[in-house]
């Protein structure tokens, strides 16, 4: 691949990384870790897209975006120009702030679990951004992804670094239009804040890895939500590293998906290192027809991690005998004081309460609607901001109208 | 308005008769109560009515103004004015009450043409009813029934039906589990709501209801079929003696 324009910090780490890649085990169905995966995110096939109406794959459109990622390149909108700047542009630089932090969080991932894909990735960015922040946000960030379809095999790739006591919320919407491989590193300091809602993939046919690697200081809050609405062939893997003590991370999806053959991958690795953290895991999937979720969330304790509390909840409502729910809990524990609870439930919508509120006049796909809103409540209400949280339940609310009716 | 006939009901799951051949006709206006022995088939009759799934129908017939109610899917039986206060409300986590009876008040209006009621004028007439019952604001805000304690649970049924303006309402049970005075504001709940054009079926075990709401019919119902019919003297004459007067009705008849 021809690199135009790459720092010597880039070239070097690149020429490193490429030589150990050799010793990251291949995607493969003999891996425990991809065995029940669409293994389709690995294939770089570029799909025939005359058949496809794609005004339909613009994704979730919550907001106004502020930086759009178009095909190869990102456009700013100007207020955050100084803020944001193109991956590209950072890896030519040789004095970039993200000589300290490019690849590192990848790297360090590879020594837990093999994600070749995430090397891939840091061989050869072609587009994503990066980003530095110093001073709080007050307003969320909103990145909207228009990736084009003649970006085949996109690789994504984005730096997010957030200094002490600095909060900020960032909101990813849109979709992908190729297949995608995205890798985010994400680097919090002490007492800082970051809410990241990830509402891409809506409706989205094209297969897509997005990896979150994410490493954080004392006192820092780490909030992530996702959105899968309809994904045909969507994984993520999130992984994080409590560093500090009195940390608080909380980890939310909601899956939602009725189309044939369509699939939701989600991977969480939380890693407690120090003492006194909180992490929290909410995972709800409503699936209907063929469709499968698949939830693996671990949590591993260090041994000098005493009083953990780490929660986890993966929980599908199955409106077909043919949907599936995928769910592996693990808990690794080294320390002795922690309290940590993992529960998984697979349940169709419940007869007794659907007649209840049909009996007093609820039509039939509202009364579905409002018992699946209930369902996923639990996930949702891990948005903290009231008005984002009820935008998103609002919309959630109307694509359930839409899609789930008989 | 209501006129069954003959009705013969079994579970679906298994070949279990519950209903055995019930005739009952009810006229607007007219208060119907019906008691008997625990398992007689009441609750199973008023499900029947209300049109829930589980049950196969092997006989007879239910008219409800003239049509078939059976026919009816259960939200068009709700917009047709039945309404079922359940002897077992169940909580609904996750679905907030306002919610849910704002949305059920205007999906029954929607559907019989009606306009729907705007925000302001549904929380006027909610907190007006929620008044004259005694039900706390908090207790509105929460989820359907999650944490109410079962006379509680039976106080929103009734706000329900106060809400809803059925016609037709069965009363499953509401006595039980409330205390005198609940007892007192859900019977004149129920007696400010009557009008020659509503029709109840009260079910109760207790006597004391019909001293509030005075039926003017009272059935006695054993092993799923209707064996005798008075007037409210029969429910003071079951308050003392039981039904072992009326167990072998119920044998006789088969
Ligand atoms: N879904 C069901 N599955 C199994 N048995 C059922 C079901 N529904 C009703 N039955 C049985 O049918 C009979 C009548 O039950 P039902 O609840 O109608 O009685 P009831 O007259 O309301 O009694 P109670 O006074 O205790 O409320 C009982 O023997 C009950 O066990
Ligand atoms: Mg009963």
């Amino acid at each position: 691949m021809n690199h135009v324009n790459t720092s010597d910090w880039y070239n070097s780490l690149r020429q490193k990384l490429e030589s150990d890649s050799s010793s990251i085990e291949k995607v493969s169905r003999r891996s425990e870790y991809w065995r029940k995966s669409n293994l389709d995110i690995v294939s770089d096939l570029v799909h025939n897209t005359s058949q496809i109406d794609l005004s339909n794959l613009k994704g979730t459109c919550l907001f106004e975006p502020d930086l759009t990622v178009l095909g190869d390149i990102i456009e700013l909108a100007s207020e955050e120009s100084d803020l944001v700047s193109s991956i590209m542009d950072v890896i030519a630089d040789e004095e970039s702030f993200a000589k300290n932090f490019f690849g590192r969080l990848e790297e360090k991932s590879q020594k837990l679990i093999p994600r070749p894909l995430a090397r891939d990735n840091s061989l050869s960015p072609k587009v994503g951004y990066a980003l530095s922040l110093s001073d709080s946000f007050k307003k969320p960030l909103i990145i909207h992804n228009k990736t084009k379809t003649s970006a085949s095999n996109c690789f994504q790739r984005n730096l997010i670094v957030i200094k002490d006591d600095v909060e900020a919320t960032i909101i990813e919407t849109g979709s992908n239009l190729s297949v995608c491989n995205s890798v985010t590193e994400i680097y919090l300091g002490e007492n800082a804040k970051l809410n990241f809602l990830d509402l891409t993939g809506e409706n989205n046919i094209f297969p897509k890895i997005a990896h979150k690697f994410c490493d954080i200081a004392e006192n820092a809050t780490f909030n992530h939500f996702g959105l899968r609405l309809n994904t045909k062939a969507t994984r993520t893997e999130i992984e994080l590293h409590l560093n500090g003590h009195g940390i608080n991370t909380s980890i939310a999806n909601v899956s939602l998906i009725n189309k044939r053959d369509h699939f939701s991958d989600e991977n969480v690795l939380v890693n407690h290192n120090s003492y006194e953290c909180k992490s929290r895991q909410v995972f709800k999937s409503v699936l209907e027809n063929d469709c499968t979720s698949i939830v693996r969330g671990k949590i591993y304790v260090a041994p000098e991690a005493q009083k953990t509390d780490g929660y986890q909840s993966s929980r599908s409502l199955l409106l077909s005998e043919k949907s599936k729910f995928l769910c592996k809990p693990e808990l690794e524990i080294y320390a002795d004081d922690v309290i940590c609870s993992h529960g998984s439930t697979s349940s169709s919508l419940d007869k007794e309460s659907l007649f209840y509120l049909l009996s007093r006049g609820v039509l039939k796909d509202k009364a579905k609607e409002m018992l699946i809103t209930a369902f996923i409540s639990e996930a949702l209400d891990e948005v903290e901001d009231e008005g984002i949280r009820s935008a998103l339940g609002h919309y959630i609310g109307n694509w359930t109208s839409c899609f789930f009716h008989e | 308005m209501l006129k069954i006939d003959n009705l013969k009901v079994s579970l679906e799951e298994e070949d279990k008769q519950i209903i055995k051949g019930l005739s009952l006709s009810i006229n607007p206006g007219e208060v119907h109560a019906i008691m008997g022995p625990n398992g007689s088939g009441k609750s199973t009759l008023s499900s029947v009515l209300a049109g829930k799934d589980g049950y196969t129908v092997n006989h007879g017939n239910v008219k409800f103004d003239g049509s078939d109610l059976l026919d009816a899917e259960v939200e068009e039986r709700a917009a047709l004015g039945i309404f079922l206060a359940f002897q077992y409300p169940i909580e609904i986590p996750g679905v907030g009450n306002m919610n849910f009876l704002r949305t059920a008040l205007n999906s029954q209006r929607k559907t019989r043409g009606q306009e729907e009621l705007n925000a302001a004028d549904f929380l006027k007439l909610v907190r007006s009813i929620a008044k004259d019952l005694e039900i706390s604001d908090e207790m509105m805000k929460r989820p359907v029934n999650v944490g109410a304690s079962g006379g509680e649970k039976k106080r929103n049924e009734i706000l329900q039906m106060c809400l809803l303006e059925p016609r037709f309402v069965i009363l499953d049970e509401t006595d039980s589990g409330l205390d005198v005075d609940a007892m007192k504001l859900v019977s004149k709940g129920v007696n400010n709501f009557l009008s020659s054009s509503r029709s109840f079926l009260v079910i109760t075990h207790y006597q004391r209801l019909l001293n509030y709401i005075i039926p003017d019919y009272v059935h006695i119902m054993v092993d799923g079929r209707i064996v005798k019919t008075g007037d409210k003297k029969l429910a003071l004459h079951v308050e003392e003696t039981g039904y072992k007067d009326f167990l072998q009705l119920g044998k006789e008849k088969h």
